[in-house]
C-alpha cells in the first residue's frame, strides 16, 4: 500500500516536472541554450503568485499573472543577455556562464527580498484530502497539479504542431540559417519561445510550492532532474520528455522505500549516467 | 595585522582553486559547476587522515590530492564522451550529489554540522599554528601551483590544450591523442583542487558542507572570470578580488541576515556584466 | 605493378537514406599526384573521412603499404603515414601560425604534464629544437614572414599554406589535401600549384580533391572520378577529361555548384 501511495506521489512530481522538462526543452532545441536560468523563472513565478496572494488576489488569478511576469521576464532575459551575446558572437561557455550568473541573481534577489526560509502558500483548500480510494490519498493541489499538467502537455503537443507559430518554431528549431534567409524571422521566434517557456514552466512553479512551500533555491533540483529526462526521453520529443519526467519521479519516489529521501538526487543522477552509457541520444529521439 | 594574514591564506588557497578552475573551464573549454565539490572531498579527507589518524599533514595531503585526480578524471570522463550540453547536466549532478553526501553522511562529514576541531597543519614535526606560520606555508604551496601552471602553459602540453579547445577534430587529424590530454588536464586540476581543499580544512580547522556547494562552485567560476580566464595572472587576480568583495560589501549597509544572499548576488551580477562586457576579465584572455 | 600503395576496396557508408560510398574502390600509386574529383555529393570528403579513421565505414578496407588500417583511430594513421587537411581549413585560430605547425609534430617531449612539470630544462631545449623545424616547415610553404601572425590575421590565402604546413608537421608521407585551390586567386593558386609539385619531388604522394579542371590538367598524374559514392572511371587527366559520359556528369555537376 505504501508502495502505491509513493507510486501514487510520483505520478505527481513527474507531472509537474515533466512540464518543466517540456519548457526547458522548447528553448534548447529552438535557442540551442542551454537555459540554466530557467530554474529562476521556475522560482520566481512562485514567489510572484505567493506574493498576489498575500495581497487578498485570488489563486487563480495570481497564477494567471504569474505566468504574465514570467514570460516578460524571459522575454527580457532573451533581448536584453542572450541576444547581446549572439551578437557579440560569445561562445557556447560565455552564454552558458552568463545564464548560470542570472540563476544565481534571480535565486539571490529572491532570498533577498523573501528571506531563504521555506514560505507556505496561505489558504486552506489546497491541503484538503481527495481520497482515491484503497486508502491512496491525495491534496486537492496535488490531484489539480496532475491534471493541470497533463492538459499542458496536450496543449504544448497542439502547439507545437497545430498553430502555425509553433510550425514556425520547428522550423527555425530545425534549421535556424534556412528559416533566416525565408524570412521566419528567428531572432522573433526565440523571443516568442523563451516568453511561452517561462509563462509554461510557472504552472508546476506555482502549483508545487502550493505543496511543498517555496525556497528561493528550490529550482536547480528540478530543473536538472527536468533536464535529465529530456535528454533520456530523446532532445527535441515533448512527449519523451514528460514522459521520462513522470518514469523517473515514480522510480525517485519508489527508491524511498529502499533509502532515505535526501539520496534522491543520488537515484536520479543513477539514470542519467545509466542512458549516457546505452543510449545517449534518448528514447525517443527525434533527429 | 592577523586579517590581512588570513586574507592572504585564504586568497592563496583559492589562487590554487583558480588554477584547478581556469585549467578546465578556460584552458580546455569544459564547462564546469563542480570543482567545489572536488575541493570538498580533498578538504574531508585531509579532515578525516588529522583526526583518527597519526597520518601527518604531507602525507594526508599527498593522499587527498590523489583521490581528488582519480575523482576529477571519473567526474570529467563523461564530457569526453557526450557533448558539452550533457556535461553540464553532469556537472550540476556531481555537485548536487556531493553536497547531498557531505550533508547526509553524518559519520564521515559530520553532515550539515560539519567538522569543527580540525588540527592545524604538521610539517616535518613542527606544528604550523600561528597565522604567519600558515601564510608561509600557503605561500609556498600557491607558488609551486602557479609555477607548475606556467610550465605546463608554456610546454607542448599546454599548447595542445588550446588547440583542443579551439578544435579537437583537426587536432586529433593531426595526430594526437585528444583523450590522454583532457584526462590529463582533468587530473591536473583534481590535484590542484584536493591540495587547495586540504590546506582550507587544516587552516580554518572548521569545515561544514556549506563551503562546498554549488554557490562556492559559482564563486570559483566567478573568480576565474573576473581575474581572467587563460592566464596565470587572472587566475591570481581573481581570488585576491573577490575575497575583498565582502569586505567592501560590509562597508554598505546590509542586514546580515541577507548579506549572504547579497554576496552571491553580486557574485551572479559579475558573470553577467563580465560576459557581456570583458569576457576576457582583468587579466585573462577571451573566453 | 607491385603492391598497391593505398588500396580502397569495397566501402560502403549509409547515412541514413543516403548510400555515400557505394563499393568504392580505387589504388594510388606512390609518388604520384592523384586528383580525384568528381560532382559534388559524390562522396569525395567521405572517402577522405573513411581513409582517415574519422569514419567507420559499414563495409569494406583500406590498406597502406600492404597494412590494413581501417578501423585504427585518427591518430594511428596519421602516425601509419597519412594526414589529411580539411575542406573549411580548421587552423587554431587564436595562436601562431608557428604554434599550429608545432601542433602537428609528432612525438614531442614535454607534450605529457609530468615531463613538462618535472624536466622544463628539457622540454624547453627540446622546443627551441622544434621551433627550428616549425620554421624550416613554414619557409618551405612560404610563411615564414608570418610565423608568429596569429592565424585569424592570415589572409585566407596564407591559411590555406599553413594547413599544408601543418600537415608537412606530422612527416606523413601520403598527404590527403581537400580543396587546396578553392578560393585562391590566380596569384596564390600558381604558387599553390608550385608548391604541390616541390613536395611531389621531395617523395610525397598526394591526394588531391579538385573541381577546377585547369588545376587537375597541370598538376594531376592520375584522376580518380566518382560518382555517387562510386569509382567510376581512373586514368590520365587527358583520357578523363576526354571521356564524353564524365564530361556530361562532371559539367552537369558543375554548373549545378554555381547554379542558383
Amino acid at each position: 500500500m505504501v508502495a502505491l501511495q509513493l507510486f501514487v506521489n510520483g505520478i505527481v512530481t513527474g507531472c509537474a516536472l515533466g512540464v518543466v522538462a517540456i519548457s526547458f526543452s522548447l528553448i534548447y532545441s529552438t535557442l540551442r541554450i542551454f537555459h540554466v536560468a530557467h530554474a529562476g523563472i521556475y522560482t520566481m513565478g512562485g514567489y510572484v503568485a505567493y506574493s498576489l496572494v498575500m495581497h487578498g488576489v485570488p489563486d487563480i488569478l495570481a497564477l494567471l499573472l504569474a505566468m504574465v511576469a514570467a514570460a516578460m521576464a524571459g522575454a527580457a532575459i532573451q533581448v536584453l543577455l542572450y541576444q547581446r551575446l549572439a551578437a557579440r558572437k560569445g561562445t557556447h561557455l560565455v552564454v552558458l556562464i552568463a545564464s548560470l550568473g542570472l540563476l544565481a541573481v534571480i535565486q539571490n534577489l529572491l532570498a533577498a527580498i523573501y528571506s531563504a526560509n521555506i514560505l507556505q502558500f496561505p489558504g486552506a483548500w489546497s491541503g484538503e484530502i481527495v481520497n482515491l480510494g484503497d486508502g491512496i490519498r491525495l491534496t486537492k493541489v496535488q490531484f489539480l497539479t496532475v491534471i493541470v499538467c497533463i492538459l499542458a502537455y496536450i496543449g504544448m503537443m497542439l502547439f507545437a504542431h497545430r498553430t502555425l507559430l509553433g510550425k514556425r518554431i520547428r522550423a527555425v528549431a530545425s534549421n535556424p540559417f534556412l528559416a533566416e534567409i525565408t524570412r521566419l524571422r528567428p531572432q522573433a521566434v526565440y523571443v516568442y519561445v523563451i516568453a511561452i517557456a517561462s509563462a509554461v514552466v510557472c504552472l508546476p512553479g506555482v502549483l508545487v510550492p502550493y505543496d511543498l512551500g517555496l525556497q528561493p533555491y528550490g529550482g536547480v533540483t528540478p530543473l536538472l532532474t527536468a533536464t535529465i529526462a529530456m535528454i533520456a526521453g530523446g532532445v527535441g520529443s515533448i512527449t519523451g520528455a514528460f514522459l521520462l519526467s513522470v518514469a523517473i519521479s515514480v522510480v525517485q519516489n519508489l527508491s524511498l522505500l529502499v533509502m532515505p529521501g535526501e539520496w534522491s538526487i543520488g537515484v536520479t543522477f543513477f539514470v542519467f549516467v545509466i542512458f549516457m552509457l546505452f543510449r545517449p541520444t534518448g528514447l525517443f529521439a527525434a533527429r | 595585522m592577523d586579517f590581512l594574514l588570513s586574507y592572504l591564506v585564504l586568497a592563496e588557497i583559492y589562487v590554487l582553486l583558480g588554477l584547478s578552475t581556469n585549467l578546465l573551464v578556460g584552458i580546455v573549454g569544459i564547462f564546469s559547476v563542480s570543482q567545489a565539490a572536488v575541493f570538498g572531498v580533498g578538504a574531508y579527507i585531509v579532515a578525516f587522515f588529522l583526526m583518527n589518524t597519526s597520518v601527518s599533514f604531507l602525507p594526508a595531503l599527498a593522499v587527498a590530492a590523489i583521490c581528488c585526480v582519480v575523482l576529477n578524471i571519473v567526474v570529467t570522463l563523461p564530457s569526453l564522451r557526450v557533448s558539452g550540453d550533457y556535461f553540464v547536466v553532469t556537472s550540476f549532478g556531481i555537485q548536487l550529489l556531493a553536497t547531498a553526501v557531505f550533508t547526509n553522511w553524518t559519520g564521515g562529514t559530520g553532515g550539515a554540522n560539519g567538522l569543527p576541531g580540525i588540527p592545524p597543519p604538521d610539517v616535518f614535526g613542527i606544528q604550523l599554528a600561528s597565522n604567519a606560520q600558515l601564510a608561509l606555508l600557503t605561500s609556498i604551496m600557491a607558488g609551486l601551483g602557479c609555477i607548475a601552471f606556467w610550465l605546463l602553459m608554456r610546454a607542448p602540453f599546454g599548447r595542445l590544450l588550446r588547440a583542443i579547445r579551439e578544435d579537437e577534430l583537426a587536432v586529433a587529424a593531426a595526430g594526437k591523442n585528444v583523450l590522454r590530454a583532457k584526462v590529463s588536464a582533468a587530473a591536473l586540476a583534481g590535484a590542484f583542487a584536493g591540495v587547495s581543499g586540504g590546506l582550507y580544512a587544516t587552516f580554518l580547522s572548521f569545515i561544514d558542507p556549506s563551503s562546498f556547494d554549488l554557490d562556492a562552485s559559482i564563486l570559483l567560476l566567478t573568480m576565474v572570470v573576473v581575474g581572467g580566464a587563460r592566464t596565470l595572472a587572472g587566475s591570481i587576480l581573481g581570488p585576491f578580488v573577490l575575497l575583498a568583495l565582502p569586505q567592501l560589501l560590509s562597508l554598505v549597509e546590509i542586514p546580515t541576515t541577507i548579506a549572504a544572499a547579497a554576496r552571491q548576488l553580486v557574485y551572479g551580477l559579475l558573470l553577467i556584466v563580465f560576459m557581456l562586457f570583458r569576457p576576457q576579465g582583468l587579466l585573462g584572455e577571451k573566453l | 605493378m607491385s603492391a598497391p600503395y593505398l588500396h580502397v576496396s569495397g566501402i560502403n557508408k549509409r547515412f541514413g537514406g543516403l548510400q555515400a560510398l557505394n563499393d568504392c574502390s580505387f589504388t594510388i600509386r606512390e609518388g604520384a599526384i592523384t586528383c580525384l574529383v568528381g560532382p559534388n555529393g559524390a562522396g569525395k570528403t567521405t572517402i577522405f573521412n573513411a581513409i582517415t579513421g574519422f569514419l567507420r565505414p559499414d563495409s569494406g578496407q583500406v590498406e597502406f603499404r600492404g597494412r590494413r588500417i581501417s578501423g585504427l583511430s585518427p591518430q594511428t594513421i596519421v602516425a601509419a603515414g597519412i594526414a589529411r587537411s580539411f575542406q573549411n581549413l580548421r587552423l587554431f585560430a587564436e595562436i601562431s601560425a608557428l604554434d599550429n605547425v608545432l601542433v602537428g609534430m609528432r612525438g614531442q617531449f614535454g607534450e605529457e604534464p609530468l615531463s613538462a612539470l618535472f624536466r622544463p630544462l628539457k622540454t624547453a631545449h627540446a622546443q627551441a629544437a622544434r621551433r627550428i623545424t616549425g620554421r624550416e616547415i613554414l619557409d618551405q610553404v612560404g610563411l615564414l614572414a608570418q610565423a608568429d601572425t596569429l592565424v585569424r590575421n592570415l589572409s585566407y590565402g596564407e591559411q590555406k599554406l599553413l594547413t599544408i604546413a601543418r600537415l608537412l608537421a606530422t612527416k606523413a608521407d601520403l598527404l590527403l589535401l581537400d580543396e587546396p585551390a578553392s578560393g585562391l586567386s590566380a596569384g596564390a593558386l600558381a604558387a599553390l600549384m608550385a608548391l604541390l609539385r616541390r613536395l611531389q619531388s621531395a617523395g610525397k604522394t598526394l591526394l588531391v580533391v579538385e573541381h577546377n579542371t585547369r588545376v587537375v590538367q597541370q598538376i594531376a598524374d592520375d584522376v580518380l572520378f566518382l560518382h555517387q559514392g562510386h569509382l567510376m572511371a581512373q586514368g590520365t587527366p587527358e583520357a578523363i577529361m576526354a571521356d564524353p559520359a564524365l564530361a556530361e556528369i562532371y559539367f552537369g555537376g558543375a554548373l549545378q555548384d554555381h547554379g542558383p
